[in-house]
């Protein structure tokens, strides 16, 4: 096993690999930006390294710097976490120039597997169904019409190079097209340096579900099933849940999609995890999008339902080591459900907001698994993901998940920055999502017929009276100044004991 | 004596005689038994305001002494200069207004980009640009001026 292991990433996900490298009794090396000095995973960590200015592109984005940090202090792997570098294949490269193991697949795989055009040709000679469409870059005007009219409209634009919906279209006319094309060239340039986009048809409402993959670099490939990855707003994931509801319905789809899944994960060399993204039609059709040749955002579910640890398997296979388990050993025990938290205000068109954490309460109890990088008085940087957190359930059936996610938004209290707890919490009150009547479209309906936000007049009252309590406790004059009453004899004992 | 307390868009009267028992367990954290029920509220001073958090519902509550000097005006709009200011730190990625532009309600006038999201400023109401305050580049923090609309 490895002795040191850099982590090449910041917030919950930073944090939640040094977590697996303290329970493997490795020690961890964090790296941090101007802006995350006080950040959890850096206090987490053994030791750290300042890598540079707040902007990514000027530390977490920076290959030099990173194995620069790896090389002082003495790392023999690095794992790169999710976003930043983790799917870049020049990074890995450089790791494995330098004699860095790369925690994730080799250079090679991530290469043939990072423009969404080479994994679509890759999946259709592996037999792999995929949307119907072009891998051809979509450059000339005439072409592109001549395509898009022989797919049919609508028709969606993709960056070759991209994810998380950058750089990505929907068209519905032809007149459209051509300015559309100018859009997303530009947008998928800003965000991935590639102005390359090609055509695909438009599946209408499909789910969007992915198979979580495992392989060691002895050649052998499993599958750890499905997660359901459909409610989305604006392409980005929002709850995300282990099993996908639709496999009730249609069982034999796991096996399938797992099936196909190691066969495009085998025509691309792969080992270590990654993750392999469908879209399933209503009539339970499925085709491949793309590989995420990393560890995903949503990765916890599956292992709540399969009762394994992905990132000590993605050591351990990263270490040279064979997969633990076969196939067959792989089974799934209830429904886990997650919730991604994140700094935005859904009442404000979810305009990002930042901010310091205030006030703090995360959930706990039967069943809950928090993945957080936060702390109260914690100053969340503007220059990242506003994704604060990730609360994840698990229960024994969906209708148990449901009311226990519900249960523990609800113990969740994040004071000063603007979250969408609130409106998690409408989703697992909705009775379309406790059908399980899942598809991308989901959210953009669901923000029309979800409640309005009530009003409490009587909670107001009390809000203001508790403020002015507040206030005047604060300023000293008031006679109902709330008694400091965490019973100081708690306190001081405490103390005591502690300094003995 | 009376406070005149606003809660988000209302004005409450909170009477200093009439205040609860409030047991604040932690710090900030005030758990109150009202007629039975049981109520947690949190409670944190930012920029002058207080915000209050209570059943995952959050308010923005401007509690102030009386005798202290008198309440801030709020400050009116659809008359005279307003200042439009950036809704959150980031970065400024171009203002699609100059000096002079005659504005309508709604109309864009900035993007600024945070957590990799870009959102567009708007105008609140009609009116006309006298002043340009920022430039594309430029890292705001939440609340710097942006433009000046009269």
């Amino acid at each position: 096993m490895f002795s040191k292991v850099l982590v090449a990433n910041r917030g919950e996900i930073a944090v939640r690999i040094i977590r697996a490298l303290h329970e493997l009794r490795i020690p961890a090396v964090a790296v941090y930006s101007d802006a995350d000095r006080g950040a959890l995973h850096v206090r987490m960590a053994e030791e750290a390294e300042h890598i540079g200015a707040a902007p990514a592109s000027e530390s977490y984005l920076r290959i030099d710097r990173l194995l620069a940090a790896a090389k002082k202090h003495g790392a023999d792997a690095v794992h790169p976490g999710y976003g930043f570098l983790s799917e870049n294949a020049e990074f890995a490269a450089a790791c494995e120039a330098e004699g860095l193991i790369f925690i994730g697949p080799s250079s090679q795989s991530i290469r043939r597997l990072g423009s969404k055009t080479n994994a679509r040709q890759l999946a259709k000679s592996a037999g792999v169904p995929v949307v119907p469409g072009t891998e051809d870059p979509a450059s000339d005007p005439a072409q592109a019409r001549e395509t898009a009219r022989g797919l049919g409209y609508p028709v969606l634009l993709k960056a070759s190079a991209g994810g998380g919906g950058k750089g990505m279209r929907r068209v519905d006319r032809e007149e459209d097209l051509e300015a559309a094309i100018r859009d997303a060239s530009s947008e998928a340039e800003r965000a991935f340096g590639s102005a390359e986009v090609y055509i695909e048809k438009l599946i209408a409402d499909p789910r969007h579900i992915e198979i979580q993959l495992l392989g060691d670099r002895h050649g052998n490939l499993l599958h750890l099933g499905e997660r359901e990855c459909s409610l989305q707003r604006r392409h980005q994931k929002v709850v995300e849940e282990c099993p996908s509801p639709l496999s009730s319905s249609r069982p034999e789809l796991r096996s399938a999609m797992g099936e196909a899944a190691i066969a495009v994960a085998r025509a691309a060399g792969y080992f270590n995890a990654g993750t392999a993204e469908f879209i399933v039609d209503r009539d339970g059709r499925f085709y491949f999008l793309e590989m995420n040749t990393r560890l995903q955002v949503e990765h916890g579910v599956t292992e709540l339902v399969t009762g394994l640890d992905l990132v000590h398997l993605q050591l351990h296979i990263a270490a040279g080591g064979a997969l633990p388990l076969s196939q067959r050993e792989i089974s799934w025990r209830g429904v886990a459900i997650e919730c991604r938290i994140c700094a935005e205000d859904p009442e404000a068109g979810f305009l990002p907001s930042g901010g310091r954490i205030l006030q703090l309460d995360e959930p706990s109890g039967p069943g809950v698994r928090v993945d957080s990088g936060l702390y109260p008085g914690y100053d969340v940087p503007f220059e990242y993901d506003p994704m604060l957190s990730k609360l994840m359930v698990w229960a024994g059936d969906r209708a148990t998940a449901i009311a226990r996610c519900r249960r523990a938004l609800g113990e969740y209290a994040i004071v000063g920055v603007k979250t969408n707890l609130a409106f998690l919490r409408q989703i697992m009150d909705d009775p379309e999502f406790a059908r399980g009547a899942l598809h991308t479209g989901f959210i953009p309906a669901f923000m029309e017929r979800r409640p309005a936000a009530g009003s409490y007049p009587e909670l107001e009252e009390m809000a203001a009276v508790v403020a002015t309590a507040h206030v005047r406790a604060k300023n000293g004059n008031g006679k109902h100044a709330a008694t400091p009453a965490v019973a100081s004899r708690w306190l001081s004992s405490g103390r005591a004991e502690a300094m003995r | 004596m009376n406070w005149r307390v606003a809660v988000g868009d209302r004005e409450i009267e909170v009477d200093l005689a009439k205040l609860p028992e409030l047991k604040e367990v932690e710090p900030g954290v005030y758990s109150v038994l009202l007629n039975g029920r049981s109520l947690v509220f949190r409670v944190a001073s930012v920029n002058g305001a207080v915000l209050v958090d209570v059943n995952g519902r959050e308010y923005k509550v401007e509690a102030r002494d009386p005798r202290a000097a008198g309440r801030h005006g709020r400050h009116t709009v659809g008359e005279g200069r307003q200042n439009i200011c950036a809704p959150m730190p980031g970065k400024v990625i171009r203002l699609l207004v100059a000096e002079g532009d005659p504005v309508h309600t709604g109309q864009g006038l900035a993007v600024v980009e945070a957590m990799k999201m870009q959102n567009e400023v708007k105008a609140p109401r009609e009116g006309r640009i006298v002043a340009v305050r920022a430039k594309a580049g430029d890292t705001v923090t939440a609340g710097a001026v942006l433009v000046t609309i009269e």
